[in-house]
């Protein structure tokens, strides 16, 4: 199985090869194959008698991460669905996309998508599935970002990725949180785990995150909106991932999860309130659309939402008609997709203003929109599999949920009565639009032609898909639909599918749908004022350009506050920070001691070189003249090397005295003909800000200083030097015996860097040469 | 003494500091050279002062100072000497490039 | 056989000699430094094959027995880190011929880049504080060079202040090493273990640990620390900023991750507390500093930051998956950042300018290189299979086990808008009309060393499995320091 989901990974190595090889073969027809492969391994699994089938792959085993496939009911749905569709979409491909495009790009995107959304699909193992996850998101955004030269293809892209993978990380915390909880990546023990994980304080928060990666992947209300502008892609891409497959791993998400959270009815109660926001607003945002695909993107929107709130509703019917629908859904949108990028093609447009009267010139595509959106809008008719899975919607709608919440329970029959309405009246108007009516042949440049038969090939399949599942409900339940929702809740859906129960509630709602849609669409003109008008202003496209704006200004303007390039502000910054935490630090721990116990005597000479280093030191501050001032800092260098020598260490003193009229020299060298100083003019506050940082450093280093001498619990390794510095070391002298055996590497490395320092500063002064040479 | 020195070390901290908060390139560089005296004021100290003989073996001495922070001073002195040079001429070579020598004309706002 | 410790340390200082003798015919040169890295390379994975298939290898220098003399330890982290650092040091000599202009690889280029390594290295295998304070000298003179090499004007100014920073903090370095060693009479770090261990670090052992924390953090980039960071990678060549990017503020972290695994653990609740809410800020801060710029230099430069404080937070959790996370994510952003940067300076220099409002389109003239940073993006990011996921996920987990969530989240905040700073410049500098006017320009040679390492940045996360139990067991060693003490005292 492994090698099934990787296959349209590997054949995506081969795809620029073939391109290049093969320049007049159009490229679609070696990648048709792929899927189609695909395709027929998975239909075997299919049949009454399925069993979940397991396979086991080691990946990263020593982090539990592994290729483990569990193909159970809701499994094979969706693998069946990604590779049929995908069959489907690369031949649609072939006619769609001319030769002359970059087509091993396109198909490669496709491919890696192909591979990510089998592996999410089947992976049992969660971060496997987020690895799988995430690359759909990638694949997705390098599709939109196909056509990358127009600048809405850029946006469409950028904006899907973030908001798919703001989605996909999110989903990652709360995998990696339910994982740690229960112990185990695997999503069917975490099954077996739920009821420790359902104790958990965390369950708030892994549920917002999970469906945060849910609702964003499923564009679901109010992360929809990257969804109308992933129309940017070709066509063949809308509609396979935007809408028949990707978008739906949200949902798929939520089906996989349900059982972990199953008695958990925040859960599904959020599921359901979001879903049927999203029904709503997308069948009423559809309706406003002119734009084709947008009207499609928008439908789609709302058909998730749709799916989405049966999930949440989590009843048997329910989650029944919910798998039914994932699968009506793709075969009617898909359809619809195809023939929008028809008339796209045929006609040079897809605004619907100025569409009309297609009928007469394309009547094979007009008859396949017109099962298609009739399909969709849920109209009462035995051959429309999008009337079952309506009227299974309604009646889950009406029957209650699993969970207790009267007012929900009492609202939703009348929510997605109206959100159905809107439905209703988008799927005609996306019809009667294109199709009816008169042609506009000022709006028309091209005389529109039928499409040729290999671009209607999809399309077709897809409409008789939508007709043969609903003339055969019972063939698809048994062998697909029953397994796949037996997978989500626990048994399979026994009762019949029909077109006739009666005149029960479900049917009365479809009959209100079809009656209160058609008054609608038959006075759209009236309306028009109130669609404009809302949402205005409430946007969410808004909300976003405004934060991914104020993100880029907002950072940038916390960035240049303090990023200001002075060293004065680095250093207090740097210096503040130590010193004050520090302090806490010595604070918290009681750190600071001191003892008078272990201390040398003070004698007067000593005191008056700590005196002169002290007034040398701080005179540095007031000398206003370059001479002077390097002069003092002789002074304290010099002392310093008195003071070497009373604490007995003569090589320092005498390395000190060197070292320091060397420093002065240099100093004197550099800075004799440099600006002389000036008056130090800084503003009060700059002043008390220094000082009180270089006195709190100051005053920390001395406090350390001191507790560090009065702690006394170990003898010094020094001891050891000067036993063996003699008889081992060869040496009288104990410090250059250190410096020349003891610690060779330190004395070794020190040298290194006086030699790099050398270099640096005969580099430097050289370059000076070479540029005043120019 | 070795509380006094700890102080001293810990003023010409304060005071080098002050000096590297500076504007002037030639404040910075002073402030740098006190704040590495204080440093190897702060390693002789943690030695303990005068406790014995300077660490050069003689016969009929058993107390010596502590030779190992002498070491690592020495050391310490050398690096400071090679670092406090590049300072100088980096120094030197930014004020001959720049025209100034007032770090604060130094920040360079140009590219954000 | 204990001998070979030193190796990766003194091999670089030879090539270092013997380039700088060379510097004068460039030809040769190339050819010396890309041979010794090479050979460097190679000695380095025979160390690391021996020393984690074995045992920690611990050289006392001159024959003095720890803790008196220096000692080398060559243990499973400093290996993994040391090979690390060699196969960045040998993209790198592959890339610099091709990016240098020749005056400044005449400015001892090769030369200074060898002590950099030797110094990198040292910092890496020592097992001496004061010692650690020389190399980190060496390898900050060798930075300091590198940095001006062939100044220009922004470059001589930035790299004033990086000096001068580092000065500082090599002052209070040196003097924290003293006050150890006042309190505690050593400057052997496994004695140093030893003894904070017995005296469960009391009174001021504490505050100087954390004053020796703010020395690292500052070379390592934290918050509020790294104010001298992304300037001072920016200005100078790529191929600078790339050794820079990847080599030294890893030695920060490597440094935290040593002393505060080793030696200060028994205040945790105080120390290693602190930790994590820096990282945290480091996430944010450095993350917002990606997002405040155009200049693609600078994008990358400040996306240091945010990887630091993915590292900091898995040693401030310090359990088993944290630490394992902060090593692989070491390794990984060693790796990753070199080949950032070498990216970003080819893409300035097809481009002509650093500013990503003034590009477009040049995924039509350089597809390769476009790929290249795409893939790194994900990378970097922390997008599975690569690299960067398994070192993230480990942390996180790490963090969720500590239940410190906050700080999970703002990670993971923090790995979303990674991926969308970096993403920018493949959208807008990439993706976009055809620039017909553009000349295309020659990327021979560059694009070779940087498809290496996302190589095996990709071999690293895809083949996780052949390095995590590595990566794994350097944990558990990390996590009891009498391992490393017993291996160094031979108690």
């Amino acid at each position: 199985m492994l090698f099934v989901v990787l296959l349209p990974l590997l054949f995506a190595f081969l795809v620029p090869f073939l391109g290049r090889a093969k320049k007049h073969i159009h490229t679609g027809i070696f990648v048709l194959l792929v899927p189609l492969i695909i395709f027929i391994y998975f239909i075997q699994f299919a049949g009454s008698n399925f069993q979940t089938v397991t396979k086991t792959y080691n990946w990263i085993p020593s982090l539990h991460i592994n290729f483990d496939f569990v193909l159970d009911g809701l499994s094979l749905l969706f693998v069946l669905l990604i590779s049929g569709i995908g069959a489907l979409v690369v031949l649609y491909s072939i006619f769609y996309l001319d030769t002359t495009e970059r087509l091993s790009h396109f198909y490669v995107y496709l491919l890696m998508f192909m591979t990510a959304m089998l592996g999410v699909v089947l992976s049992d193992n969660v971060f496997v599935l987020y690895t799988f996850w995430e690359f759909t998101s990638v694949s997705s955004f390098l599709l939109i970002g196909y056509w990358h030269f127009k600048e809405r293809s850029r946006y469409g892209a950028l904006k899907s990725l973030i908001i798919t993978i703001f989605g996909g990380m999110s989903m990652l915390g709360g995998l990696i949180l339910m994982s740690t909880i229960t112990g185990t990546t695997s999503i069917q023990g975490m099954i077996g785990e739920s009821s420790v994980l359902l104790e958990s304080s965390y369950m708030p928060l892994i549920i917002i995150l999970i469906l945060l990666g849910a609702f964003t992947k499923s564009a679901q209300f109010p992360f929809h909106i990257w969804l109308p502008d992933a129309m940017e892609a070709p066509t063949p891409v809308s509609a396979y991932l935007h809408s028949a497959t990707m978008v739906k791993a949200g949902i798929y998400l939520i089906a996989r999860f349900s059982p972990v959270f199953v008695t958990y009815d925040s859960f599904f109660i959020t599921v359901t309130v979001v879903g049927i926001l999203t029904l709503c607003w997308g069948s009423y945002m559809a309706v406003r659309q002119t734009d084709l695909k947008a009207i499609l993107a928008y439908s789609t929107i709302s058909q998730l939402g749709m799916i989405t709130a049966m999930f949440g509703f989590g009843t048997e019917v329910a989650i029944f008609a919910a798998v039914f629908h994932i699968l009506n859904h793709a075969t009617f949108k898909g359809s619809l997709f195809m023939v929008a990028g028809i008339i796209d093609v045929q006609t040079g447009t897809r605004d619907i203003r100025k569409l009309g009267g297609l009928f007469t010139f394309m009547p094979i595509a007009a008859t396949l929109a017109v099962l298609g959106t009739f399909s969709m809008a849920g109209v009462p008719l035995p051959f429309l599999n999008g009337f079952y899975s309506k009227e299974l919607f309604f009646d889950s709608a009406v029957q209650g949920m699993q969970w207790d919440s009267s007012l929900l329970t009492t609202l939703i029959p009348y929510v997605v009565v109206i959100g159905s309405i809107f439905t209703f009246v988008y799927s005609m108007y996306l019809f009667f639009g294109v199709f009816g009516g008169k042609k506009d042949s000022h709006a028309l440049t091209a005389e529109p032609k039928e499409a040729p038969i290999g671009m209607l090939l999809s399309p077709f399949i897809l409409v008789a898909g939508v007709v043969v599942i609903a003339l055969m409900p019972q063939f698809f339940n048994s062998a697909l639909l029953s397994h796949a929702s037996e997978a989500v809740f626990g048994s399979a859906f026994s009762e019949p599918i029909a077109f006739w129960h009666g005149l029960n509630t479900p049917f009365i709602m479809s009959l209100i749908v079809v009656a209160l849609g058609t008054v609608l669409v038959l006075t759209r003109k009236k309306w028009a004022a109130v669609y404009r008008a809302l949402p205005g202003k409430l946007s969410f496209n808004r909300v976003y350009d405004w934060m991914i704006r104020k993100m880029d200004s907002t950072s940038a303007s916390i960035t240049n506050t303090y990023m200001n390039g002075s060293l004065r502000l680095y250093l207090s910054i740097i210096i503040g920070a130590m010193f004050m935490l520090t302090f806490v630090f010595m604070y918290a721990t009681n750190g600071f001691t001191i003892s008078f116990d272990n201390v040398a005597p003070v004698t007067a000479l000593e005191m008056t070189i700590v005196m002169v280093i002290i007034i040398a030191a701080i005179a540095t501050l007031f000398m206003n003249h370059n001479v002077a001032a390097i002069l003092v800092l002789g002074i304290v260098g010099y002392s310093v090397a008195m003071l070497f020598v009373l604490y007995r260490a003569p090589d320092l003193a005498l390395t000190q005295l060197v070292i320091e009229t060397v420093t002065v020299a240099l100093f004197l060298l550099c800075f004799y003909h440099f600006p002389k100083l000036k008056k130090r003019t800084e503003s009060v506050r700059t002043k008390s800000m220094n000082l009180f940082i270089s006195i709190g450093f100051g005053t920390l280093m001395a406090m350390i200083g001191i507790a560090a001498h009065s702690t006394d619990w170990f003898d010094k390794i020094s001891d050891y030097f000067i036993e063996t510095s003699l008889p081992e070391g060869g040496g009288s002298n104990i410090v250059n015996v250190i410096l020349v055996d003891m610690r060779g590497v330190d004395t070794l490395f020190e040298i290194t860097v006086l030699g790099i320092a050398g270099l640096a500063i005969y580099s430097l002064v050289k370059l000076k040469k070479n540029k005043e040479a120019k | 003494m070795e509380i006094i020195i700890s102080i001293l070390a810990g003023v010409l901290f304060a005071v080098g500091i002050y000096n590297m908060l500076q504007k002037q390139l030639l404040r910075i560089a002073i402030g740098t050279g006190l704040v590495s005296h204080a440093a190897h004021l702060f390693i002789l100290t943690m030695g303990e002062l005068k406790r014995g003989a300077p660490p050069i073996i003689k016969e009929g001495i058993t107390e010596y100072t502590d030779p190992l922070p002498q070491a690592l001073i020495l050391t310490s002195i050398v690096i400071s000497f090679g670092v406090t040079s590049v300072v100088l001429v980096l120094a030197y070579r930014t004020i001959t490039e720049n025209d100034t020598d007032n770090m604060e004309q130094l920040r360079g706002n140009k590219y954000e | 056989m204990s001998n070979l410790a030193i190796l990766p340390i003194i091999l670089p200082l030879f090539a270092g000699i013997i380039v700088a003798i060379t510097n004068k015919h460039t030809g040769i040169t190339r050819l010396l430094t890309k041979f010794f890295s090479v050979v460097g390379l190679a000695f380095s994975i025979y160390l690391a094959w021996i020393v984690l298939n074995g045992e920690t290898i611990v050289l006392e220098t001159g024959s003095w027995m720890a803790p008196y003399g220096i000692v080398f330890v060559a243990d499973s982290l400093a290996v993994l880190i040391v090979v690390t650092t060699n196969i960045v040091a040998t993209a790198c000599a592959f890339y610099a011929p091709h990016s240098l202009p020749e005056s400044k690889e005449k400015h001892y280029f090769y030369a200074f880049f060898f002590f950099l390594i030797s110094g990198v290295s040292g910092a890496f295998l020592t097992g001496d504080l004061f010692n650690l304070f020389v190399f980190f000298e060496v390898l900050l003179m060798a930075s300091y060079a590198l940095i001006v090499l062939g100044g220009g004007r922004e470059q001589l100014r930035e790299s004033l202040k990086y000096v001068l920073i580092n000065l500082l903090s090599s002052v209070v370095f040196v003097t924290a090493v003293a006050f150890l060693y006042s309190v505690l009479g050593t400057v052997n770090m496994a004695q140093i273990a030893e003894r904070i261990q017995d005296v469960e670090q009391q009174g001021i052992l504490t505050t100087i640990g954390v004053l020796l924390f703010f020395v690292f953090a500052t070379k390592a980039a934290l918050f509020p620390l790294y104010y001298w960071m992304p300037r001072s990678y920016t200005v100078p060549n790529p191929v600078v900023s790339a050794l820079f990017g990847a080599l030294l503020t890893k030695v920060g972290v490597y440094s935290i991750l040593r002393v505060f695994s080793l030696m200060f653990v028994y205040k945790i609740d105080y120390t290693h507390t602190l930790f994590i809410w820096i990282a945290a800020l480091t996430l944010i801060f450095g993350i917002i500093g990606a997002l405040s710029t155009n200049n693609v230099k600078l994008i990358i430069a400040y996306n240091v930051i945010p990887a630091v404080g993915f590292m900091m937070l898995g040693i401030g959790v310090l359990n088993q998956e944290a630490v394992s996370g902060s090593v692989f994510y070491l390794v990984h952003d060693m790796i990753i950042k070199a080949a950032l940067f070498m990216i970003v300076g080819v893409i300035v220099y097809v481009a002509g300018t650093t500013d990503l409002r003034k590009m477009g389109g040049l995924i039509h003239h350089y597809p390769v290189l476009g790929w290249l940073l795409f893939i790194s993006a994900l990378v970097l990011a922390g997008v599975p299979p690569f690299s960067g996921f398994i070192g993230k996920l480990l942390i996180l987990q790490g963090a969720v086990a500590n239940d410190v969530i906050v700080v999970v989240l703002i990670g993971l905040l923090t790995s979303l808008l990674i991926l969308y700073s970096v993403m920018k410049i493949f959208i807008h500098g990439f993706w976009g009309e055809k620039d017909a006017t553009h000349v295309k320009k020659s990327t021979k040679g560059m694009i070779g060393p940087i498809a290496f390492l996302i190589a095996i940045s990709i071999a690293l996360g895809i083949g996780a499995e052949f390095i995590y139990p590595s990566v794994e067991s350097i944990a558990t060693y990390l996590l009891d320091p009498e391992i490393y003490i017993e291996s160094v005292l031979k108690e």
